[in-house]
């Protein structure tokens, strides 16, 4: 009797709840298949892996009857229970031997289709009955969890070998939609009972029931305070004598209260738009439940995870600051290699005129004297010498470049080692991260990168402090004073050599004095010429070590040492997202928990775990 | 096999009284002095056992205390032989099945408070026969439990531990109606299937002493599998059974009952002694004492014209009017044969510990294997070494052809101030620095290298993921390296270590090759730079260069060795004379060991590193892991078997 699925008395908002829950569930999925490398998140995926195919079929069969498994250890009277509510005798029941119920027994209206339960595979009988307690909800009667050994059969055999009953619960359980949980006062205590329903009870609201109401006293008190230890909500505990119900029912005679109350506990809070209810609350819980699962799962890896992310900031803090030591005294130590750099700039920039012309003369000479001297070769060397930073080569030969720069295979081994330590903590080991000795391969992609970076950096660095060294000599003021200073000498002299050679030798006849005023003025125009090229370059390079302080400063930011770490930071990042996602969806569930909360009057269910 | 095999032969009793067994035909009851006898060899055989589960806990072997033989010897016959006999009669049963009702019926008083509420009853109480407190009392008898005096019959619901006190408290009382019989101990027990898995424990103490148990069960959990699995280890132990079934609707359910107890016997593999039916009575239940229907029908030989009906007292002076001694021999033979068991016994415990023990031993040699990480140390700077063999050789000089070694000392410094001069060569203080800054990359690398290897030691080897995991992911590995660092710095250019090993070697040298010595000073000046392959590892036993390194042997311990090569590698050609000396009187060697020798001195600071920050204690603890199978208690444990079989 399957009902429409745009049924008139659903609740309007039901449909834009499950809209939204069904964003959660999407959210969830994604989130759960994020991280599948990770062995924290392969547990949260399997136990994802029980959950989803509940949580669809809920949104699947939103309309369907609900399924109430009636459990509780052997004896206590589920199957007499059933009976009662079944009107006749459905299932076997009595005390000749236990356990007495080993085929599950289904119930249901006689025009309900229950072909969709795995009948077969569980071995169930199908019963129809016509009572009303059953006209709106499938009942099964199923076995007890109590009865098959959890030891394996010894030498010698039992007649318990062949109990499979709690196989066949497990087997039953996960079809049922609401637990109806029957207990004694022998029985509500039982380890192993408590054991099966704590583990199904996740999304599956309960009825709780105590039997022998006649006989046993009333441990209703006492099984609620278990049971709320146990992490249940239990809003009400019915107390029914089955055998008398059953006695009362054949004899036509009304109900006594307990079971009364049951009855109509099934009729209205199980049937109808109380079974949607009951089905979006499952389903939520049901998430919930799952979604703390996985906090419990991985909130042992947050602390590691945290420690593995200070802790490549920390290495890779480390790393800048030998790397911008290192720079910063090359850089200073590379005066020539300035000298020059400067200088080409002046040369390019300076043609034609009497001091660029002396200027690209002595240029001309110093070069005669080998490059490369007193840079020291290496990076930054090559670079301030104007060559290509790094030459092309491979694996552990770039090393030897790196040294250069202020960092050693020794360093870089060592914050990879540090890392290792601390991604073991978060449970990240290789292949997530690499190993803490780069290998050939890894060096070719950590180091080389590291190299081409910091080349590149660096060149575009000097290339920065030169441009704005270039600046000083644009202005025409200087250009021309310098040649005008250099110039003036030169003109002095020629105006001397003019006065002395036309005017005293020629016209006034004089005796003049030769070639000497000439070749020491010659000496006096070049020491003047060298004299302005000093000044012209301690204008240049003034400044210069502060701005290689400040070019040293924002090393920080090119996140140059980034490649010897990368595997670290990024398996780091990975797992921090996954946690975070986590706390969100679970944030996310639990408003959406809230925002459909809805109290129910007979139902129990499971809102935590046990601490 | 089980205890019924190894008890003294002799047909099983059946009682007249009750169904309850007497005497007329059993095996006359052991001398006195048999129980000396067997204490003589349980008592020793329990400390070698008890000296040696600590270790085997640490080796991973299954923790035997829920194991049935270590429950037998330490929970029965370690206290029982020790002391007068006493008959330790047990009720037990799951939860609310009226156990303490049946304690306080057979017992005439209300001992331990009946309630509705399942699993009250948090701790054994022991109701003790008139008289027994004053003599022996209950010390020792139950091993485990702190015996607390009673005071009310809310003792064993709310009875609770002292600060510092053990869980389980064992509530006792003297009997005070002066029914229970002499050398009688009656006990009620805690649940044995409630959701409180302490009841269970204390439960299973109290049954693993018992002679007879009382076994309480009902039309609904006869047949739980909690019910089956505390009941037949007991049956399997020898240990007397006498069946109640409580609440039954009588007589409606009269017949139904042998149907329950033959399921019961077939699962427990039990024999009760009697078997009794308890009605359901909840007037007898408010007044604390309920009747016994005899069931002789259940036992086969009962005495079908016993009384119909007997109290609760009657029924334990039944039992009292059996051949206690037989029970009680039938209880410890029985004991003794589950302790016996070759493979569930302590045999089968001692075949796991030794495998255990040569699983360890092959984790350390693995280890061993693993664990070591050359460290290829930047060349010595050469003066540190020849000033060493300078100072020795200073007094001799005179003996030495000083023209020879003037020429290459001359030699040498003209080489040095040129080089020095055109900037390829860099002053003592820089190489000594730059020496220093290649010596600590070395050995970080190495370092680094030697966590690695035994992180992957750990991936490969679960146990001893177990042993360094701990270390190897708990600590900071920041500080390892600090560390290092820090030894580094410390580090003197030559220690006194190395003084005394330059002197030794040179004075062995001398005064094997007395013709030679001459040479050295050359041979050192044409100038053998040592590169030596230096291994730090995780040895088993050493041979270290410098005597300083060298290990104690025959145990796991962080190691410096020279790896087979010292890499010579020789500055200048070698030629003439001096060539063919340094190989003719085996100088080479010499000057491979010294410049080794002061290698290794260096890298022992990585070893101590490795010894004292990284692994800690963790070495001591898996050489003690792995030396477990060389311990002498298995071999004593076996001996002492056989002598125990012997006596069975």
């Amino acid at each position: 009797m399957a009902r429409p699925a745009d049924d008139p008395i659903a609740a309007p908002g039901t449909e834009v709840d499950f809209a939204a829950f069904d964003d959660l569930v999407t959210s969830i999925r994604a989130w759960v298949g994020s991280f599948p490398e990770w062995p924290p998140a392969r547990g949260v995926q399997a136990a994802w892996d029980g959950v989803e195919p509940r949580l669809d079929r809920a949104r699947r069969e939103l309309s369907r009857l609900l399924v109430v498994g009636v459990v509780g250890g052997t004896g206590t009277g589920k199957s007499t229970l059933v009976n009662a509510l079944a009107g006749g005798e459905v299932s076997p029941a009595g005390d000749v031997a236990r356990p007495t119920t080993v085929a599950p027994v289904v119930v249901a209206a006689p025009d309900v289709d229950v072909a969709w339960l795995p009948l077969e595979a569980i071995g169930a009988r199908v019963v129809r009955s016509n009572a009303p307690a059953v006209a709106n909800v499938v009942l099964v009667d199923c076995p007890d969890p109590d009865t098959q050994s959890s030891s394996p059969p010894g030498a010698e055999p039992r007649p318990s070998d062949g109990n499979r009953n709690r196989d066949l619960l497990e087997a039953i359980l996960p079809a049922c939609d609401v637990l109806l949980l029957v207990a004694t006062a022998q029985k509500y205590r039982s380890w192993i009972v408590a054991r099966e329903v704590a583990a199904f009870a996740p999304g599956r609201p309960l009825l709780f029931v105590q039997t022998h109401a006649q006989r046993d006293h009333d441990i209703r008190p006492d099984w609620q305070r278990e049971l709320e230890a146990e992490g249940f909500t239990v809003p009400r505990i019915f107390r029914v004598d089955g055998l008398d119900a059953a006695r009362r029912g054949a004899a036509g005679l009304a109900p006594e209260p307990g079971f009364a109350a049951l009855v109509r506990a099934i009729d209205e809070e199980l049937a109808g738009r109380a079974a949607r209810r009951v089905r979006r609350t499952g389903s939520l819980d049901l998430a919930g439940w799952f979604l703390g699962e996985s906090s419990r799962l991985l909130d042992p890896c947050r602390d590691g995870v945290a420690a593995l992310m200070a802790g490549a900031a920390g290495e890779r803090a480390r790393l800048e600051r030998r790397l911008a030591d290192a720079v910063a005294v090359r850089l200073r130590a590379g005066r020539s290699g300035w000298q020059r750099l400067l200088t080409g700039e002046l040369l390019d920039r300076w043609q034609g005129g009497a001091f660029a012309i002396f200027l690209h003369a002595v240029a001309a000479l110093a070069n005669l004297w080998p490059r490369g001297r007193g840079v020291g070769g290496g990076v930054i060397g090559r670079l301030l010498a104007g060559e290509a930073p790094v030459p092309v080569t491979a694996g552990r030969a770039s090393w030897q470049h790196l040294h250069d720069l202020g960092i050693t295979e020794a360093e870089v081994e060592q914050s990879r080692s540090v890392l290792s330590g601390l991604a073991a903590r978060a449970r990240l080991q290789p292949p997530l991260v690499g190993r803490a000795c780069l290998d050939e391969a890894a060096v070719e992609s950590t180091v080389t990168a590291l190299l081409d970076r910091s080349g590149l950096w660096l060149a575009s660095g000097i290339d920065r402090l030169v441009a704005e060294r270039r600046g000083r000599l644009d202005g025409r003021a200087v250009r021309w004073g310098f040649e005008i200073l250099f110039s003036g000498l030169a003109v002095l002299i020629l105006v001397r050599e003019g006065i002395d050679f036309f005017y005293r030798r020629l016209w006034l006849g004089e005796q003049g004095n030769g070639s000497g005023f000439l070749q020491e003025a010659i000496v006096w125009l070049l020491l003047w010429g060298l004299a302005l090229r000093w000044l012209l370059l301690v204008r240049l390079r003034g400044g210069l070590d502060h701005d290689i302080e400040r070019l040293v400063a924002g090393l920080g930011d090119a996140h140059l040492v980034d490649p010897l770490l990368a595997d670290f930071t990024a398996a780091g990042e990975r797992a921090a997202g996954y946690l975070a996602e986590q706390r969100r969806l679970a944030e996310r569930c639990a408003t959406l928990a809230a925002a459909l909360d809805e109290p129910a009057v007979g139902l129990g269910r499971l809102r935590s775990r046990a601490p | 096999m089980t205890g019924n095999d190894v008890g003294p032969p002799g047909p099983r009793c059946r009682g007249t009284n009750g169904g309850l067994m007497s005497g007329p035909n059993h095996a006359s009851p052991p001398p006195a002095g048999s129980h000396a006898a067997w204490a003589g060899v349980v008592v020793p055989l329990a400390a070698e056992v008890d000296r040696l589960i600590p270790l085997a806990a640490t080796l991973g072997v299954a923790d035997p205390a829920t194991s049935a033989w270590h429950g037998q010897l330490f929970g029965k016959l370690v206290p029982q032989l020790a002391r007068p006999p006493v008959l330790v009669v047990a009720v037990g049963g799951g939860t609310n099945t009226g156990k303490s009702l049946v304690v306080n019926s057979i017992a005439g008083a209300a001992v331990s408070r009946s309630t509705p509420e399942a699993a009250r009853t948090r701790h054994p109480l022991a109701s003790l026969p008139v008289g027994m407190a004053a003599t022996d009392g209950i010390g020792g008898l139950f091993p485990g439990f702190v015996p607390r005096r009673w005071e009310s019959d809310a003792d064993p619901i709310t009875a609770s531990p002292l600060p510092g006190e053990a869980e389980d408290i064992l509530v006792w009382k003297e009997d005070t109606t002066g029914r229970q019989p002499a050398g009688v101990v009656l006990l009620d027990t805690p649940d044995i299937d409630g959701t409180l898995r302490d009841n269970w424990h204390r439960a299973e103490l109290v049954r693993n002493a018992a002679d007879v148990i009382v076994a309480v069960l009902t039309q609904q959990k006869y047949n739980d599998a909690a019910v089956r699995d505390f009941f037949r280890p007991a049956a399997t132990a020898g240990k007397t059974l006498i069946v109640v079934f409580n609440m039954v609707d009588w007589p409606r359910q009269r017949e139904r009952i042998a149907g329950w107890l033959a399921t019961f016997r077939a699962e427990t593999g039990s024999d009760p002694i009697a078997v009794y039916a308890a009605p359901y009575d909840p007037a007898a239940a408010d007044r604390g004492a309920i009747g016994f229907h005899p069931l002789p029908e259940c036992t086969p030989g009962g005495d079908r014209t016993a009384p119909a009906y007997l109290t609760g007292p009657e029924v334990i002076a039944a039992l009292a009017a059996s051949d206690i001694d037989r029970i009680k021999l039938k209880a410890l033979s029985g004991a003794l044969a589950v302790v016996l068991d070759p493979v569930a016994g302590v045999e089968g415990w001692l075949e796991a510990y030794s495998a255990s023990a040569r699983a360890w031993q092959a984790s350390r040699q693995r280890l061993a294997d693993a664990a070591h990480v050359e460290v290829t140390l930047p060349p010595a700077p050469r003066e540190i070494v020849w000033n060493e063999i300078w100072t020795w050789l200073e007094p001799r000089r005179s003996r030495f052809d000083l023209a020879v070694s003037g020429v290459y000392r001359l030699a040498g410094r003209g080489v040095a101030w040129a080089a020095r001069g055109v900037g390829l060569r860099r002053d003592a203080a820089e190489r000594r620095e730059d020496f220093a800054a290649e010596e600590l990359a070395a050995l970080k690398r190495a370092l680094g290298g030697f966590v690695e290897r035994l992180d992957d030691a750990c991936r490969a080897d679960e146990r001893l993921a177990g042993v360094l995991a701990p270390r190897l992911v708990g600590a900071d590995r920041t500080a390892w390296f600090a560390d290092l660092q820090a030894r580094h710095a410390a580090l003197p250019v030559i220690s006194d270590d190395y003084r005394a090993f330059v002197r030794a070697e040179l004075d062995r040298f001398a005064r094997d090759n007395p013709a030679t010595v001459r040479w050295i000073l050359a041979a050192l000046n044409a100038g053998a730079v040592a590169r030596p392959a230096i291994t730090v590892g995780l040895g088993l036993a050493g041979a270290a260069v410098v005597p300083a390194a060298a290990a104690t042997a025959g145990s796991l311990s962080t190691l410096v060795h020279t790896a087979g090569d010292v890499v010579v590698g020789t500055a200048a050609t070698l030629a003439g004379e001096g060539a063919l000396g340094l190989t003719a009187a085996g100088l080479k060697p010499l000057v491979e060991r010294l410049f080794a020798g002061w290698s290794m001195e260096r890298s022992r600071v990585l070893a101590d590193s490795i010894h004292d920050v990284v692994l800690g204690d963790v070495l001591t603890e898996l050489d003690r892991l792995a030396s477990a199978g060389s311990r002498p208690e298995p071999e004593r444990i076996r001996r002492l078997l056989a002598a125990a079989r012997e006596l069975a």
